[in-house]
């Protein structure tokens, strides 16, 4: 017998006098103490198929034309009945909601509210759902819950407020919320997304351990195969409001039968092939001097100081660079302290080679990436370009130097003037450079790097919201590209991309920096596309380097006890794991 | 969201078409370009002087001998802004013509318009009176602001009236001049210290608020101290006393609204510079090695502007308002009309004449009005959410 059984759920979206069927005639069934896993891309209305169960979206813009969603509802009599959430009225449905079913969302840092101490809001929802328990029981429940989700000391603990917990922290606690009540079902919408891997790992190993102790249902949505890999009995996979494929998970993962399925699986970066003629750092690098290949792009050398044969393996050269936050308090903003950022780093880049950057959030990956291209000014050290020393440069001297070195960024939205049409975008910086004679040769040239990135000539005259994420990730690829750089710094630029759009942006990187030899530092938190894209690895931590070395070598025999842990909390796509 | 229909269209452009879609912000650009309507065809719609005389057989237009260069120059600029309303060219090609247009028409008018220092209203009364033309056109309202105390209608305070060879369709007022002729004049007053006065703060908060948000550090810190130094100073005593020591010029009215007035949108400028320096753009074009210029005013003021428009619709009808004040105190300009000087008149006679207080007060009201409903139509074409939230449906 089902829990819960959602038969041809129609949801549709109306805003503007347009309608989205955001899904289409879904169908799927949990069973009780059952983990059913929801995948699919951005858009496919994994999320809304959630809030449907949960009847959490606005009466005035969704609809439901057909299809009902049938619960088990364990109601106050302890008696079971069979109810269609779509027909209920909202007063019993306030009944469920929280109660028999609870939900947990992506965002740990907007879903608690900040006014109240994370053990009132515990207790909130206990006495809600229980009327009549007193305060001290219901204080004692939440610190019950609070120690079922391993949080330390929950007795002292529970009059914390939600700023002073850590993401993870706060996602425990939001799933402590959600079970308070023993829920029957529980809907976990993305619930690691927004953490760090290591994190990550704990979160869902707390919730498989809590599942199988409850013997509750679990709904998971999320877009990471790894994470299905680990966590379902059962998925179903989704396109365009439609379950394209169910199945338990064994059978979907090893032997997909839809072609979206398959695709999606492939595009899992562990499951990407390597272009074979990259080879870590051997006979790509290119025989011409330094010099003369800046030459070829029609800039002035005599700024450049001659190479000389020690460093010519790198290209980029980093010595005990430092870049420190103050942190100023008082009446006179005393610096007290420092965040240390970046501290104390030294790197070598080798010309031709991609190293990767890989750290948790806040280990000052992206701050060292900025600080290498001078966007963010170091408090001491060095960092050299082919020798010549680039911190302590002025805004004017440095402008020579830019065009050598490029950054694209992570986040599609932010990342383009949306003023400004992409050919304005592209030639702006070729004009202010003197690359090309006039403003035709300018557009072709732009045109030819767009083309290089797969999108067609005529997207120059478009401006950017009229592109899609991936697209606008090209985008800022193809801005970096035309001043002909030899060094760029990715920060992360697929991170915010479906899986299948990161696996054509990830083959597009590699084919683009075949052509064109170039260097790459590659920063990211994401294990799969290190071990697919990079020759080198460089794993930070607290703005320290931990470990280093090439990504054959950290990945299969890490050295440090850190690089162990990281790796070990990947969700991966081993199918010998799966039940 | 990216919608089909409008592709290739401009962030600008998407932003005026969802803000004018809306009804109150049409409502309020169509009283506005009504008044700009009139502003500049003032001379034209409500004068003492015939259009068109036929003196013995020879047509002749008398009112272009009595035509001052601003008239001239102002009737180019409405002329050709109409016309270069809809052409396919770009926004600052338009600008180039437009400021052509205003260059060619001010020598014109400097070299060839010379109004006559007194003017004799009756002339041409009496010339028709007389018989002397065989046919004329006379403008909308045969009155001019200032033709006090006519020779055929004698009375003064004139409620409004519709019969008569020329009837005051607003009534007349204590000094016998018609109502409805100042109100078309005193339009000019009023939307021209809005503009010039929002111009001048904007440009000068731009320009100061830019700088403080792209070099933060200390420069911001001086900068926010000379902002509050701004913001402390009471403009409307200021105004009065330069008023008593300068005369009551308009212009100085101008400049000292405009100077004292730039401490807002300097404050706003530099919250969205102080944003916009982070973003993922700004930092491309730094790194591009684009020069400062660029990232300056094509990265970075063309994104941050948006709420400033805002503010600055706001700040038009705070203008206004504040002119009418003036005028309403007696302190206004003395060399043309306007609507907060007629408000002063209407309070000073000891009757309550309704039409002289209801005609310019109702105007001030419905041009305050139409400011705001812009400025509101453009803060959520600028940002979505706050509609959304707000739980306006569109």
């Amino acid at each position: 017998m089902s829990l819960l059984e959602v038969s041809d759920l129609h949801t549709h979206l109306n805003s503007g006098g347009k309608t989205v069927k955001a899904v289409d005639g879904v169908s799927f069934k949990i069973a009780k103490g059952e983990t059913f896993c929801l995948v699919g891309e951005s858009g496919s209305g994994k999320s809304i198929c959630a809030l449907s169960v949960m009847q959490l979206l606005p009466a005035g813009i969704a609809s439901h034309p057909s299809g009902s969603i049938q619960f088990d509802w364990r109601n106050d009599a302890g008696s079971v009945e069979q109810v269609d959430l779509l027909s209920l009225a909202e007063p019993s449905m306030r009944k469920i909601r929280g109660a028999r079913i609870a939900m947990i969302f992506q965002e740990p840092m907007t879903s608690l509210n900040p006014v109240f101490s994370i053990g009132e809001q515990i207790v909130e929802a206990l006495q809600l759902h229980n009327t009549g328990l007193s305060d001290t029981e219901a204080r004692q429940q939440a610190i019950e819950a609070l120690e079922q989700v391993q949080i330390k000391s929950p007795e002292s603990r529970i009059d914390d407020y939600p700023h002073m917990l850590s993401g993870g922290q706060r996602q425990r606690v939001m799933i402590a919320m959600a079970l308070a009540c023993k829920p029957d079902l529980l809907i976990a919408d993305e619930p690691t997304t927004a953490l760090d891997v290591t994190v990550q790992a704990e979160i869902l190993e707390l919730m498989r351990e809590l599942q199988l102790d409850k013997g509750m249902a679990l709904l998971f949505i999320t877009h990471d195969f790894g994470v299905v890999a680990q966590m379902a009995h059962r998925v179903g996979v989704m396109q365009y409001g439609k379950l394209v494929e169910e199945g338990t998970t064994k059978e979907v993962l090893a032997n997909p039968q839809h072609p979206y399925t398959q695709q999606l699986l492939a595009s899992v970066p562990e499951n990407l092939k390597r272009p074979d003629s990259v080879i870590a750092g051997s006979g790509s690098i290119s025989n011409k001097p330094a010099s003369e290949q800046y030459n070829s792009s029609g800039l002035d050398i005599d700024a450049v100081s001659p190479v000389s044969s020690d460093v010519a393996a790198s290209l980029v050269e980093v010595r005990d660079l430092n870049v420190w936050f103050p942190i100023k308090k008082g009446l006179f903003r005393r610096v007290v302290d420092h965040v240390k950022a970046v501290d104390g780093i030294d790197l070598d880049i080798r010309k031709g080679s991609i190293m990767a950057l890989v750290g948790e959030s806040g280990c000052g990956k992206t701050t060292l990436g900025r600080a290498i291209l001078q966007l963010e000014k170091p408090t001491s050290g060095s960092v050299k370009l082919t020798g010549q020393e680039l911190t302590g440069l002025s805004a004017e001297a440095l402008r020579p130097v830019r065009p050598r070195m490029q950054i694209a960024f992570q986040d599609p939205h932010s990342s383009l003037n949306p003023r400004l049409k992409v050919m304005t975008t592209l030639t702006e910086p070729m004009a202010a450079h003197g690359i090309g004679e006039s403003r035709e040769d300018r557009i072709e040239r732009a045109a030819k790097v767009l083309e290089q990135v797969q999108l067609s000539a005529d997207h120059l005259w478009r401006y950017p919201h009229e592109f899609s994420g991936g697209q606008r990730q090209r985008i800022g690829l193809a801005r970096a590209l035309v001043l002909n750089p030899e060094f760029i710094v990715c920060d992360e630029i697929t991170s915010a991309l479906d899986v299948s759009v990161q696996a054509e942006v990830l083959q597009l990187l590699l084919e683009i920096r075949q052509q064109r030899d170039l260097t790459l530092l590659f920063i990211t938190h994401n294990i799969a596309v290190v071990e697919y894209l990079s020759d080198e690895v460089v794993v930070m931590k607290a703005g320290k380097i931990v470990e280093q070395g090439s990504t054959a070598d950290v990945c299969q025999n890490p050295h440090q006890t850190y690089t162990k842990q990281l790796l070990d909390a990947v969700p991966r796509l081993n199918l010998s794991k799966i039940l | 969201m990216i919608e089909q229909t409008h592709i290739g269209e401009s962030y600008t452009k998407q932003i005026t078409r969802t803000a004018f879609s809306g009804w109150g912000a049409r409502i309020g650009l169509f009283w506005v370009l009504v008044l700009a309507f009139f502003a500049c065809f003032a001379p034209l719609l409500a004068n003492s002087m015939p259009l068109l005389v036929s003196e013995n057989g020879v047509v002749s237009a008398p009112i272009i001998r009595y035509l001052s260069t601003e008239d001239l120059v102002l009737m180019v600029v409405f002329i050709v802004g109409v016309l270069l309303w809809k052409l396919p060219i770009a926004f600052s090609t338009k600008l180039w013509i437009l400021a052509a247009a205003v260059l060619i028409s001010l020598v014109v008018g400097l070299t060839s318009l010379s109004p006559p220092k007194t003017i004799v209203y009756e002339q041409f009364r009496e010339n028709i009176a007389n018989g002397l033309y065989d046919w004329q056109v006379m403008p909308m309202i045969p009155f001019s602001p200032s033709d006090y105390l006519r020779d055929f209608s004698n009375t003064i305070l004139q409620a409004p009236t519709f019969t008569g060879v020329a009837p005051h369709y607003m009534g007349t007022d204590s000094t016998g001049s018609d109502v409805a002729s100042r109100m078309i004049h005193a339009s000019r007053v009023a939307l021209s210290i809005g503009f010039i006065a929002t111009g001048i703060s904007m440009v000068i908060g731009v320009i100061i608020g830019g700088q403080m948000g792209y070099f933060a550090g200390r420069f911001d810190m001086l900068g926010m101290r000379l902002v509050e130094i701004f913001e402390a100073i009471p403009v409307l005593f200021l105004i009065l006393a330069f008023v008593a020591f300068f005369g009551r010029s308009i212009y100085i009215i101008m400049i000292i609204i405009g100077v004292t007035g730039w401490s807002g949108y300097a404050r706003y400028v530099r919250a969205e510079f102080l944003k916009l320096r982070k973003q993922d753009y700004v930092q491309a074009a730094i790194a591009s090695g684009l020069p400062l210029r660029s990232i300056l005013f094509r990265h970075m003021l063309p994104n941050g502007i948006a709420p400033v428009l805002v503010v600055a619709s706001f700040g038009v009808a705070a203008a206004i308002l504040t002119e009418a004040t003036l005028s309403f105190l007696g302190l206004g300009p003395v060399e043309a009309p306007s609507w907060g000087g007629m408000l002063n008149e209407a309070v000073k006679s000891s009757v309550f004449n309704w039409w002289m207080a209801a005609f310019p007060g109702g105007a001030i009201f419905l041009t305050v009005f139409s400011y705001n409903l812009m400025g509101e139509a453009l803060r959520d074409a600028v940002d979505p959410q706050l509609a959304r939230k707000a739980g306006v449906v569109s």
